[in-house]
């Protein structure tokens, strides 16, 4: 289940760095703000979809508001994109503070109603795992099916490669680069939503610690392929599943970035990506 | 109030000291660790262990010796830069850009980790404490005059850094780094060995990290994981940014700037009630939001790096293209022929 989640908080990530080539280092505060979203609405109406749209719709405007204020004005400007990577974590700090001063720092508890578990296969789960689970699959088929079956997920595919020669294609690609981020902080901000249910607490901290070992799932995986670098989250989950139930759940951060490590010097080009692509810069 | 500018003076010695560390990794070698303030806080915590003595039950820590205040910095310089070695070693070999970064941030969330959870270390999230006024009886200084003292001591330190990371920045040493940032290939055909350069640099850098770290251990007298977090890097890094990148005086006055004027100015802002932390997240915000603004209108800083030129590139008409700038002549003589690293 916290693979599934994993898989979500990655395939996004790795959306927004196919579109820009910048790794958003203030990718884990769109979970942040899609938590906070989904706890004031449920507050409000009681409504678990509503809450769980207000989270990802708060998560798609902040990645909007991102891209189009902070980061086309530096592409636009021809800044380096080491330099956006470094801006996007001075941004993560803006918004984690930003939500301390609404929120306070404190911890909020976040508990719903997890149902009665049952077993399925060998696995035991509760009725919210399950809905985890099927909506991260129904997420992830419709992400497919839109990079891959629409002229959108064409323009998608062709900015990633080579962004110049699809603008000279007539492609807007900056548009294209927006609605992806839109496309992406939407499922981060569901992320955030689930990930804040299943963990049943948050704070304005806790997307950023997500995000540490989505980073080293999605990078783990290979960036910039939505798809492998959701295989290698999904495989990176379910590892960090094992060693937290044998080992010790506090020391997850540390395998994952454990792992990472060894991928980067056996397979430093990431686990599912074609060998042509060099992570060198 | 003299006293409050004896504490704000030797906290920005010892920033100042940090930032001097990081612009060698990241201004003259232009590699964004994530990692350093793992190396200030190894620092600290091994001063700490090696000089408060043996820990007293519940608490538990490893080491706990009873040695004098300057050698346990040395020693937990020399952890530093041992740690810098092994995360140099991984990730300066084939890492570059973002990839760099990613791994460095994981490395000192290892450490972070480590030291958090595992309380045999550092006694996990209690952190270590006690170290009051180390030298104090050695040089006969009482308690009203130690912080003065601390002052002076933590100030001439940072002089010396600041002396030699000067001269380091003009020495062949710092050129060949600045080479590698600004053409890795070029200056590999020029028979530079690249990662041994960069790692040089690297563990140089963690070591004065780590520097800093000791003399901050002295400054709080205790240390533990809500005091740190590795995030700190940020600020650190807004300030070499704001003075900037590469030049030791810009560094400093960006640690002026940002480490002690942005730092102490918020302070005097009325506190609300019930919200403590909410002049210290406003703070942190101008922080972040300088850091963006900065880096998108003026990334060279208040103070630029001065660029050395080749005089034979300028038209003064006599001198032959290429290569009769003396320094370069003589850095290829003798640049040795090791192989090139990739």
């Amino acid at each position: 289940m916290a693979a599934a989640i994993l898989a979500l908080s990655a395939v996004a990530f790795s959306l927004e760095y196919a579109v820009t080539n910048v790794a958003n280092l203030s990718h884990g505060e769109l979970l942040t703000v899609g938590a906070y979203a989904a706890y004031l609405v449920q507050q409000a109406t009681g409504n678990v979809l509503l809450a769980a749209l207000a989270a990802a719709l708060a998560g798609g405007c902040l990645a909007l508001l991102v891209h189009t204020t902070v980061i086309e004005s530096f592409v636009r400007h021809g800044t380096p994109r080491m330099t956006i990577f470094i801006a996007t974590l001075g941004l993560s700090f803006v918004i984690q503070n930003v939500l301390v001063i609404i929120f306070g720092a404190t911890n909020v508890a976040y508990t719903i109603d997890q149902g009665a578990p049952q077993q399925i296969g060998p696995f035991l789960l509760t009725r919210t795992a399950d809905e985890i689970l099927v909506s991260a699959i129904v997420i992830t088929a419709i992400l497919y099916g839109i990079i891959q079956h629409t002229k959108f997920g064409k323009a998608l595919r062709a900015v990633s490669q080579n962004r110049d020669l699809a603008r000279v294609t007539g492609i807007n690609a900056r548009t294209v680069a927006s609605t992806t981020w839109f496309l992406a902080g939407l499922v981060a901000g569901y992320a955030g939503f689930v990930l804040a249910e299943s963990i049943g607490t948050f704070s304005p901290y806790f997307g950023f610690t997500f995000f540490l070992i989505t980073l080293a799932a999605a990078v783990a995986g290979g960036l910039g392929k939505a798809f492998s670098t959701m295989a290698g989250a999904v495989l990176v989950g379910i590892a960090l599943q094992f060693t937290g139930a044998y080992i010790s759940a506090s020391y997850e951060l540390a395998f994952a970035f454990a792992i990472l490590a060894l991928v980067v010097l056996i397979r430093p080009r990431g686990l599912f990506t074609s060998a042509r692509r060099s992570i060198f810069e | 109030m003299s006293q409050y500018l004896t504490s704000v003076l030797t906290e920005g010695s010892i920033f100042a000291i940090m930032a001097l560390g990081l612009n060698i990794i990241w201004g003259w070698s232009g590699d964004f660790d994530l990692a350093f303030y793992g190396y200030v806080a190894l620092g600290a915590y091994m001063t700490l262990v090696l000089t408060i003595g043996r820990p007293i039950a519940p608490a538990e820590y490893i080491l706990g010796l009873q040695l004098p205040y300057p050698i346990a910095v040395l020693a937990g310089v020399a952890a530093s830069a041992l740690m810098g070695l092994i995360v140099g070693l991984i990730a300066l070999r084939h890492l570059r850009g973002i990839y760099f970064s990613i791994v460095t941030l994981g490395a000192v969330y290892v450490v972070y980790v480590m030291a958090g959870q595992y309380v045999p270390l550092f006694d996990g999230y209690n952190g270590l404490s006690g170290l009051f006024d180390p030298m104090a009886s050695t040089f006969g200084i009482n308690y009203n005059n130690y912080q003065y003292f601390l002052l002076g001591f933590c100030f001439a330190i940072f002089l010396i850094i600041f002396v030699l990371t000067e001269r380091l920045s003009r020495s062949r040493f710092g050129l060949a780094l600045r080479s590698l940032r600004d053409d890795e290939r070029a200056s590999a055909a020029f028979g530079r060995d690249i990662y041994r350069l960069k790692l040089r640099g690297y563990v140089l850098g963690a070591a004065i990290g780590g520097l800093g770290g000791g003399l901050f251990a002295a400054y709080l007298s205790a240390f533990n994981p809500s005091a740190w977090s590795p995030i700190e890097t940020i600020v650190i890094y807004a300030s070499i940014l704001v003075g900037g990148k590469g030049n030791g005086k810009g560094v400093v006055l960006g640690v002026f700037l940002i480490s002690v004027l942005l730092q102490e100015s918020t302070r005097f802002l009325p506190q609300i009630p019930n919200q403590p932390e909410l002049v210290l997240a406003l703070r942190e915000v101008i922080i972040g939001a300088v850091l963006v603004l900065f880096l998108r209108f003026r990334p060279q800083g208040i103070l630029p790096e001065r660029r050395r030129v080749d005089p034979d590139r300028g038209d003064d008409g006599g001198g032959r293209p290429g290569a009769t700038n003396p320094r370069l002549v003589d850095d290829l003589a003798s640049s040795g022929s090791e192989p090139i690293a990739g």
